[in-house]
């Protein structure tokens, strides 16, 4: 039992990650119809921002952290005017290409100035964890797990509740049709690009004191966020949160229970079983009513 | 005087080219040509440029000393590009030099490996830093290796553990690439032969982001100590804070990357207490002090096996070309294997037949954060 409890915590603990990633992923699907591949190296650039601002010139850690995702929020609008913007009218097909190709770039950027070396950047907390009974709970894991939380909520409140919510919602699911009643969409996309940089930012700060600051951190992560936003539905926020979770346990106890060495096997076979015998994913009707 | 169009190109052409002939005419017989392939460019260019850094320390040292044969030394660098048809390319062009007499190669095993066929082919001495035991098990006569091979470390890793740390139940954590496989391989056959066959035997994907299960087998296998391969420092370093958290603290004994320094960065006070084998210590003899601080008076910063087995590849190929009397391919191999207690940076070179110059490592521990040199342990078969 004690066992169990132990890996539930870790895999939750990992499974938010995916689900901070796939988040972003599911948000810019939304927006413009298109995958974006370079979101994975959106959560390293923010990380790396994290280790310019905190470690090296030493500032403090709650202003670091402001200004990276500042940082981060700027990078959105670039990002969107030099990556989505210029191909908008095409179809999806250039725009996932400079995705990738936008990807390759930012990973061999930072290849450049920071060298192939990892970074370490410190958690937020002074203790690294609690023993709560049998189970250790690691302190970046159980901020991560909370933030998760407060996302969930906040997006739901944001989407819902507000205008700019609407409006954002609206724009992804009818372009034309926002843009008859007055809604401003390559604002609305900006909007999106910006959020998204932020959220990926988000991750990739709050997971790199738990897997380091390293070039491949984002696709690694990338990959598996792919994978859970794909189980969870893919444009469906609740789905990339349930997906990302649900591939974190179970890759978990995969690993624990069959086999260590095909760990990243169960995150795959559960993703072809979807693709298989639920293509739409858990919550897949209500991206078909969308349509 | 006028200039015809025809006087006027070959004029240019003689131009150009008089500097070129007049450099080779001059090379010829002044100097001794040793090629060099290494990463300039690619992932791993900033090892690359300590790899120069020991060679061209060992040059310097070679040249002040009177040379070879009468002559100076001379090192011709081509990049490899971190990538295998990089060196390839680059060993081509440095073989397409005639009057380069021998060439160090790379430390990746893999590139090694890339380039093999044509060596045999250019049948000249290439130094390398490898540690595949296939190098130069494989018939190929013309590899010499400057660091010791992948047998010994999984031998003196399990020899440490037994022997000298007393313990008997081992579990071993190993990545399931190539080099991983391989380790773990050795380190189960090493400890079988010493009668502590391991109680666990375990493999992980690199890059993996947690290593909760791999520690709670760790846990649950009840072993007393802990043997690992790890490919990349990351992977070490969250698996060694994993294991920390969850209460596990045998002793722990591994391959090279537990003492590295990227490693004891990022892992931090995880890692105190463990034991490495490492090619290169600096306090291990009187040699690897003595290059340290040349090292250090040279570059202000500290060496590593990086560094010092391309330095010791210069001074003994150097040293056996001066032997050997003569820029022979065959006279100077013959004079390379006949090296024997040659007190390198690395280690007491002691070449066989194979071309294997080291038959040991040392043993190095992480004193909160430090690492110092602990034993040497050498086998003579």
């Amino acid at each position: 039992m004690d066992l169990v409890l132990q890996l539930l915590f870790t895999g939750i603990g990992i499974g938010a990650v995916y689900a901070l990633v796939a988040l972003g992923f599911v948000l810019i699907f939304r927006a413009t119809n298109v995958v974006n591949f370079a979101q994975g190296e959106f959560s390293m650039v923010a990380a790396y921002l994290m280790v310019v601002f905190s470690v090296d010139l030493g500032w403090p850690y709650w202003l670091s952290f402001l200004i990276a995702l500042a940082g981060m929020a700027l990078f959105g609008v670039i990002f969107n005017l030099g990556v989505y913007y210029p191909l908008r009218n095409r179809t999806y097909l250039p725009v996932i290409i400079a995705t990738i190709g936008a990807s390759i770039l930012l990973s061999n950027s930072v290849l450049a100035i920071y060298g192939p070396q990892p970074q370490v950047l410190q958690g937020w907390f002074d203790t690294p964890g609690i023993q709560l009974g049998p189970v250790y709970l690691d302190s970046q894991y159980l901020l991560i797990i909370a933030v998760t939380i407060l996302l969930v909520l906040f997006n739901f409140w944001f989407f819902e509740k507000t205008l700019l919510g609407k409006k954002l919602q609206a724009t992804s699911q009818d372009k034309e049709m926002a843009s008859l009643l007055g809604i401003s969409v390559s604002t609305m996309i900006m909007i999106t690009f910006i959020y998204s940089a932020v959220l990926g930012g988000l991750a990739g700060i709050l997971v790199a004191p738990v897997l380091f600051v390293s070039i491949q951190m984002g696709s690694t992560i990338a990959l598996k966020a792919f994978a859970a936003t794909i189980i969870g539905g893919f444009g469906d926020v609740a789905g990339a949160i349930v997906g990302g979770l649900a591939l974190g346990v179970i890759e978990t106890f995969g690993a624990a229970y069959v086999s260590v060495p095909y760990k990243d096997g169960f995150a795959f076979l559960v993703l072809i079983a979807f693709l298989v015998f639920r293509p739409q994913g858990i919550f897949g009707e209500r991206v078909a009513e969308k349509a | 005087m006028k200039l015809t169009r025809r006087e006027f190109s070959a004029g240019l052409a003689a131009g150009l080219a008089a500097p070129a002939l007049m450099r080779s005419a001059w090379a010829q017989g002044a100097t001794i040509k040793i090629g060099m392939c290494v990463p300039v460019t690619g992932p791993a260019a900033e090892q690359g440029l300590w790899a120069q850094n020991g060679a061209k320390l060992a040059l310097a040292a070679v040249n002040k000393a009177g040379g070879v044969l009468g002559k100076q030394v001379e090192l011709v660098i081509e990049d490899d590009q971190t990538t295998n048809p990089g060196i390839v390319l680059a060993f081509s062009k440095l073989a397409a030099q005639s009057d380069i007499v021998a060439f160090l190669g790379s430390i990746r095993s893999t590139q090694v490996q890339a380039m093999a066929p044509d060596v045999i082919k250019v049948g000249k001495p290439v130094m390398i830093g490898g540690t595949n035991p296939d190098l130069t098990h494989s018939g190929n006569p013309w590899l010499f290796r400057f660091r010791p091979n992948d047998n010994y470390s999984g031998r003196v890793i399990a020899d440490f553990g037994v022997n000298t740390l007393g313990k008997k139940k081992w579990a071993i954590v190993h990545s399931t690439d190539a080099f991983g496989t391989a380790g773990g391989k050795a380190l189960t056959e090493a400890l079988t032969k010493l009668g502590a066959p391991p109680v666990l035997d375990q493999g992980y994907a690199n890059q993996s982001q947690d290593f909760t299960p791999v520690v709670l087998a760790v846990k649950q296998s009840g072993a007393d100590v802990l043997g690992t391969y790890f490919t990349f420092e990351n992977d070490l370093g969250i698996f060694a804070r994993q294991l920390r958290q969850l209460g596990v603290n045998i002793p722990w004994v591994g391959s090279p990357s537990v003492v590295a320094v990227s490693s004891t960065k990022l892992a931090g006070p995880a890692l105190f207490g463990t034991y490495g084998v490492a090619d290169f210590a600096e306090d291990s003899s009187d040699a690897a002090k003595a290059f340290g601080k040349a090292y250090r008076d040279a570059y202000k910063t500290a060496p590593d096996n990086q560094s010092a087995w391309p330095y010791d590849a210069i001074t003994i190929l150097s040293a056996a070309i001066n032997k050997a009397g003569s820029t022979d391919p065959n006279k100077i191999r013959d004079a390379i294997l006949a090296t024997q207690k040659f007190a390198g940076a690395e280690g007491e070179y002691n070449f066989d037949k194979n071309g294997d110059g080291l038959h040991g490592y040392n043993v190095v521990k992480n004193d909160k954060g430090k690492i110092v040199y602990d034993k040497h342990i050498d086998f003579n078969d």
